[in-house]
């Protein structure tokens, strides 16, 4: 069934996770001075914004209404420095905490990166590459704002709020307590609005991508949506879609227009209270005029730390919810590991054997039973059979992508995980039926097989492989550009290339997969030679479609439902009149009618 | 809330966009607003009002301050001035909360008026319109454009109508309250527009290098992942990891230059507007000290200036968002002003019962490629003499004639690119023929309505598309009425797919695709053949491609077919002589010409390729007795092929 459904992600979670914030932390623990650095800027970024209203209260009371023009004059240049300061200061914390976040993703991606290069085969069978790169794109992003932004707009917040009180409470202390019993509500308002917002947007979000869905299977179905007259039924039920984002999206907006005002008004609150409360003081001479400007100039400004606070609280759920995730793809450990004191023996003469070998994925499922295989040097072995008869697992065993569930797989008589993986990949050569090359030149994903050959080995490789004289028809020859997966070649060219890879990789053991899909006669036969020249004298495994590569083999096995059913040479098969048989005929009559032309509208039997 | 907006949105959501898009950008966005021009006007009085309670909170203050300065005030008033503030906070934030809420209807219903237009748009545009798209950019004109364009009326329009507000507002109470302020008050302020819009513009170009990297890193991690056999074939963990980290470094470099362009821009534009607060601060204190204000006026003028300069700051990045906006707008209209199939027109009346005589008579059809959709880069790129002989129409279809009467099973034979698939595409109006003529029941093709044509017409392709949704909901997706599970267990059955629907944990409910089960191609097929059924079409159209089967399911699929096709006209895309044997007619294609046509029987008796075929099926059997006599005879003799016969 579906892989995917353990993979449905739940976007921030509610219950704070204390230790997942600490191992955050430890992540950023060796840029501490650059934390401290853009902390201590944004501190005195926050101090100097609640010192300039207090400076225009002085400018009010000691300037204007002392009229003192040289202390109006003297506190215009404080103004003016204290300008200049804080845009050192706003430059500091910008630079710090922004390089800062593009460091941070950078190591996390890396660490992210390496640890995936690490983990078995059988993590990238069960986890879907979307799900793979999402952790590393889009969460180390979240978990870097965090600890940059987060940290910068908490700090400022928290210690605006602290300074402006404190200013307060140096012009008045009773107005003070006034704004202090006020400054929760606001904040609890702040949080509340906050927090529904973010729950509204994720469903705009989930409805959004519904949306994309639709459209995308909309339009690449046209032809069956034109034919089947379906027009108007999908309308319908596209529009219910979309109405509910409409709704969602609204009731979001609905939110956010109601979240300021509402702050806001609790604010007023306050201005009305200092006002009255100010203006009687003023009577008797408790507080200046400048005092109460100062005290209007907080209470306007103190909403915007207070909504700051809030946002970066639901900001955080997300970014924990992030973490986690991340840190589920770190902890995730690979099934094959090297076993203690593996070791690598150098030289491998190639002999390969299977001992009793059965495997399965999952409990209960074997796709091979009690596998029996000797394979001496150099010999070359064709394994045929239907889909799903355990082809495919054969090979994975054998790069040790997984391992046996149980039996042994020996190689030059060494129970291959005394070995380490490395020693085994690195002598083991594979050729994929539908070839996976890299974005790059031809000649960089040649060289993929041996990293420090020359430009000369590489060409030799691919004269070898019968890929030469492709590249050289080419407009740039071997640095022309493959494109995304290879997409700019065609299937054969691709297959070309991977031959030439392994041939410069020079393995001991091959592994061919050889392609179904037919392409043209010229690149075939090409192919063909490529490969053959490749398996000379090496232990081959080939999982053949080709007659004539199956007929060349020292050996063929035939293998269903995981278990060897017939095995011998071909003409040892044919007289059996069995399953090679059958399946020898069948392809047989395939590959004539493509000689005669006639593949395209007579592939059946007629008997 | 809901149903009462449901109706109103019901009502905006008939009007025709097509008939609204525009030539200039902004008049067709001004058209779009249709229905809705009230509502945003109110939202933008709203705006306009707010900023005037701005203006008087200031007024109240300097009232306040006077006030207390004279001491001539009489205690009771305070606390109506304290209340006013409060009244006055009510007041900005119910027009804060109009705007929002009133933006937000206008933007998000355009926004759905444009998803469910574009939506229903795309699936009525002609084929020929389809064959020259991409799926992914019509996505994305349909996604992010939309978005875009909601994003221009919820913030950046209404963004500058607010900026615009507030300065006028603000400056001519400024310039009311004391002349000479109010003059001195914008002398920065164009450097600050021109730093920010300047700035912008730059950091755009630089963001857009930043997601190129970025975009590039997730190629490089994509590959790797989805190629991580190779990787590990070859050991290539370390050296993936430096071409990871190669990029990743590049991307880490960009970013940070990106960072250093805000951290020199954000304290300079600070430092520019700290100039003007300074030059006005400086200039009305003196003024207040030497009495010629009061200091309530300065308070309030300082309070104004806060909101003539801060909002300034934001002007150049809000014109280069509009801009983006303006640029989507022109995407999404492109789509939009594409013309629909009309699937309904047709002088025969809908529900006329179609018997199923077809008759082809000289007809010949041409593709006409057209040119949609360019961006404007690409339409330079291809704007090579080359291009243009593309666009030559292309003759597919050439002269064709065959006759068929109700019931009769027609096989077309031929290869790829013979013509099969568009003799079925005119039948189905996905095109029209430009020559000759092509009769249904004895009238032409082009009197049916589409619809009408493509209700009687069932289609069982070779890969079958299905949708994303349960495998119920698939059988029964083009029955066009309601139908009981019954039915739909009968039709599975009888395209032989119960059984193996039945296996699924969830049965009928399961979900096909991506999220659900990913069925074989004949599993697929067979879905196809129920769909088919329950339709019950007049006319029958089966792509006979059962060579990527095993034995098994061909039989299986074979069985179905016997009971779908009996009673019905019925095109065979033919891929096997089997078939065709028992057709009523045989029609043997190459490219795009009839060249041969009759049953089995009459062309078997003829020279041509009908008989080539034939002949060559039968020497390949007798060539598979010789290959095996050879395997047990002559084990190691290499097999070469006979030489190709000249046909």
């Amino acid at each position: 069934m579906a892989q995917s459904y353990g993979f449905e992600e739940e976007e921030f979670t509610t219950k704070f996770n204390g230790r997942v914030v600490l191992r955050i932390m430890r992540q950023v623990t060796p840029y501490w001075h650059w934390i401290v650095g853009f902390i201590v800027m944004i501190a005195l970024t926050s101090v100097g914004d609640s010192y300039f209203t207090y400076l225009g209260k002085q400018l009010i009371d000691e300037g204007i209404v002392a009229k003192n023009t040289a202390r109006l004059t003297q506190l215009l240049m404080i103004y003016g420095g204290l300008t200049i300061f804080q845009a050192f200061t706003v430059f500091c914390f910008v630079y710090l905490a922004g390089v800062l976040g593009e460091r941070v993703q950078y190591d996390m991606r890396k660490q992210l990166f390496n640890h995936l290069q690490a983990l078995s085969f059988s993590y990238f069978d069960k986890t879907p590459v979307g799900w793979i790169m999402s952790r590393v794109t889009s969460d180390s992003g979240r978990i870097a704002d965090l600890v940059t932004w987060g940290f910068l707009d908490v700090t400022w917040a928290a210690l605006n709020i602290i300074t402006s009180l404190t200013f307060m409470a140096f012009i008045n202390w009773r107005l003070m307590l006034i704004v202090a019993g006020i400054v929760p509500l606001m904040l609890a308002a702040s949080l509340y609005f906050r927090q529904r917002i973010l729950k509204q947007y994720r469903e705009v979000r989930k409805l959004n991508s519904m949306i994309t869905g639709a459209y995308n299977e909309n339009i690449a179905g046209v032809r069956v949506v034109k034919a089947l007259v379906r027009e108007q039924k999908n309308l319908e039920e596209f529009s219910q879609t979309s109405r509910e984002m409409y709704h969602a999206a609204y009731r979001a907006a609905w939110l956010s227009a109601l979240f300021l005002p509402v702050v806001q008004i609790i604010g007023a609150f306050g201005i009305g209270a200092v006002v009255w409360y100010g203006g009687l003081q003023a009577r008797v001479a408790g507080i200046t005029v400048g005092g109460i400007q100062a005290f209007l100039s907080y209470l306007s400004f103190i909403i915007w730390p207070i909504q700051d606070l809030a946002r970066v609280y639901a900001e955080m759920q997300r970014s924990v919810a992030s973490a986690e995730r991340v840190f589920s793809l770190i902890d995730a450990k690979p099934d094959v590991v090297d076993r203690e004191g593996a070791f690598d023996p150098g030289y491998v003469r190639g002999e390969v054997t299977f001992e009793d070998v059965t495997f399965r994925y999952e409990e209960g499922k074997d796709v091979l039973t009690d596998f029996n295989l000797h394979v001496e040097p150099g010999e070359h072995v064709a394994i045929v059979g239907p889909t799903g008869g355990g082809k495919t697992t054969i090979v994975n065993l054998l790069c040790r992508f997984y391992e046996p569930t149980s039996g042994v797989i020996r190689i030059d008589g060494r129970d291959y995980t005394t070995l380490t993986q490395h020693a085994i990949q690195s002598r083991i050569g594979v050729v994929l039926q539908t070839p996976h090359l890299f974005s790059g030149t031809i000649r960089e994903n040649i060289r993929y097989g041996r990293l420090d050959a020359t430009d000369e080995e590489v060409e030799q490789a691919a004269k070898i492989a019968h890929a030469h004289d492709f590249i050289v028809e080419m407009e740039k020859g071997y640095d022309e550009e493959v494109g995304e997966g290879g997409n700019l070649l065609s299937v054969g060219q691709k297959q070309l290339v991977s031959i030439a890879r392994a041939v410069l990789a020079n393995p001991a053991i091959l592994i061919l997969d050889e392609a179904t899909s037919s392409v043209d006669t010229l690149t075939e036969a090409r192919v063909q030679r490529g490969m053959e020249a490749l398996m000379a004298g090496r232990t081959s495994f080939v999982i053949a479609h080709r007659l004539s590569t199956i007929k060349r083999a020292d050996r063929i096995l035939v293998l269903k439902a995981g278990r060897i059913v017939e095995v011998g040479t071909h003409s040892e098969l044919i007289r059996a009149r069995g399953h090679y048989y059958d399946l020898y005929t069948r392809q047989f009559r395939r590959e004539r009618e493509q000689v005669y032309g006639v593949g395209e509208f007579a592939a059946a039997s007629a008997s | 809330m809901s149903q009462e907006l449901d109706l109103k949105l019901s009502q905006k959501l008939t009007f025709d966009l097509k008939s609204a898009v525009h030539k200039n950008r902004l008049v067709g966005l001004w058209r779009v607003l249709t229905g809705y021009r009230w509502l945003y006007f109110g939202a933008m009085i709203a705006i306009v009002l707010g900023a005037f309670v701005r203006v008087y909170y200031y007024r109240v203050v300097q009232y306040v301050i006077d006030t207390v300065v004279d001491a001539g005030m009489n205690p009771q008033q305070l606390p109506w001035l304290g209340l006013s503030f409060v009244g006055l906070a009510v007041l900005e934030g119910l027009f804060a909360y109009l705007r929002g809420v009133w933006s937000a209807e206008t933007a998000e219903g355009i926004a759905l008026r444009l998803r469910n237009y574009l939506y229903d748009h795309i699936q009525r545009l002609p084929f020929a319109f389809h064959d020259y798209v991409k799926t992914g950019e019509l996505i994305q004109r349909s996604t992010s454009d939309v978005d875009a364009i909601r994003r221009f009326y919820a913030d950046q329009a209404l963004g500058i109508g607010r900026i615009v507000a507030l300065f006028v507002v603000n400056l001519t109470m400024l310039l009311r309250t004391n002349t000479k302020i109010g003059l001195l008050s914008v002398v920065v302020m164009p450097f600050i527009v021109l730093l920010s819009y300047w700035f912008f513009g730059r950091v755009s170009k630089a963001y857009d290098r930043y997601q190129d990297q970025e975009a590039k890193l997730s190629t490089v991690l994509q590959e790797n992942l989805t190629g991580v056999r190779v990787v590990k074939a070859f050991a290539r963990q370390a050296y993936e990891i430096d071409k990871f980290d190669r990029e990743n470094w590049e991307r880490y470099r960009l970013g940070k230059k990106l960072l250093i362009m805000h951290s020199l821009y954000w304290p300079i534009s600070d430092v520019l507007c700290a100039a003007q607060t300074i030059l006005v601060m400086a200039v009305s204190a003196l003024m207040a000290l030497r009495g010629e204000i009061t200091v309530g006026t300065y308070i309030a003028v300082m309070g104004m200036l806060t909101w003539i300069i801060w909002p300034m700051r934001n002007l150049g990045r809000l014109i280069v968002q509009v801009s983006t906006g303006l640029v989507s707008y022109r995407r999404v209209a492109d789509v939009i002003e594409q013309d629909r199939e009309d699937i309904e027109s047709g002088s025969v009346p809908p529900d006329t019962r179609i018997r199923g005589a077809v008759v082809f008579d000289h007809v010949s059809f041409s593709y006409e490629p057209m040119e949609v959709l360019q961006d404007e880069e690409e339409k330079k790129k291809d704007a090579g003499p080359e291009k243009k002989g593309e666009l030559k129409p292309v003759e597919v279809l050439h002269d064709i004639s065959f006759r068929c009467e109700p019931g009769d099973v027609v096989a077309l034979l031929g290869s790829t690119g013979s013509g099969k698939t568009s003799i079925i595409n005119l039948l189905l109006r996905f095109y029209d023929y430009q020559a000759g003529s092509l009769t249904l029941d004895g009238i032409e093709l082009k009197e049916y309505p589409r619809s009408l044509l493509r209700r009687n017409i069932g289609i069982v392709e070779q890969e079958p598309f299905l949708f994303s949704r349960s495998i119920r909901d698939n059988i029964a997706y083009g029955a066009g009425r309601e139908v009981t599970q019954e039915e739909i267990e009968q039709a599975a059955q009888a395209a032989a797919i119960h059984d193996i629907i039945l296996t699924f944990p969830q049965g009928y409910d399961t979900i096909v695709g991506e999220k659900g089960v990913t069925l074989s191609g004949g599993q697929r097929q067979r879905v196809a053949i129920a769909r088919a059924l329950l339709k019950d079409p007049r006319i029958l159209v089966l792509d006979d491609a059962t060579s990527s089967v095993d034995t098994e399911t061909e039989e299986q699929i074979q069985q179905a077919l016997a009971v779908l096709i009996p009673g019905r006209t019925t095109f065979i895309i033919a891929h096997r002589i089997q078939t065709v044997m028992n057709a009523d007619l045989i029609v043997v294609l190459d490219k795009g010409r009839v060249v041969q046509s009759g049953t089995h029987a009459e062309l078997v008796r003829q020279p041509g390729l009908y008989r080539d075929i034939y002949e060559i099926q039968s020497r390949i059997e007798e060539e598979v007795v010789e290959e095996v006599e050879r395997g047990i005879t002559v084990p190691e003799l290499t097999f070469k092929p006979a030489a190709i016969p000249a046909s």
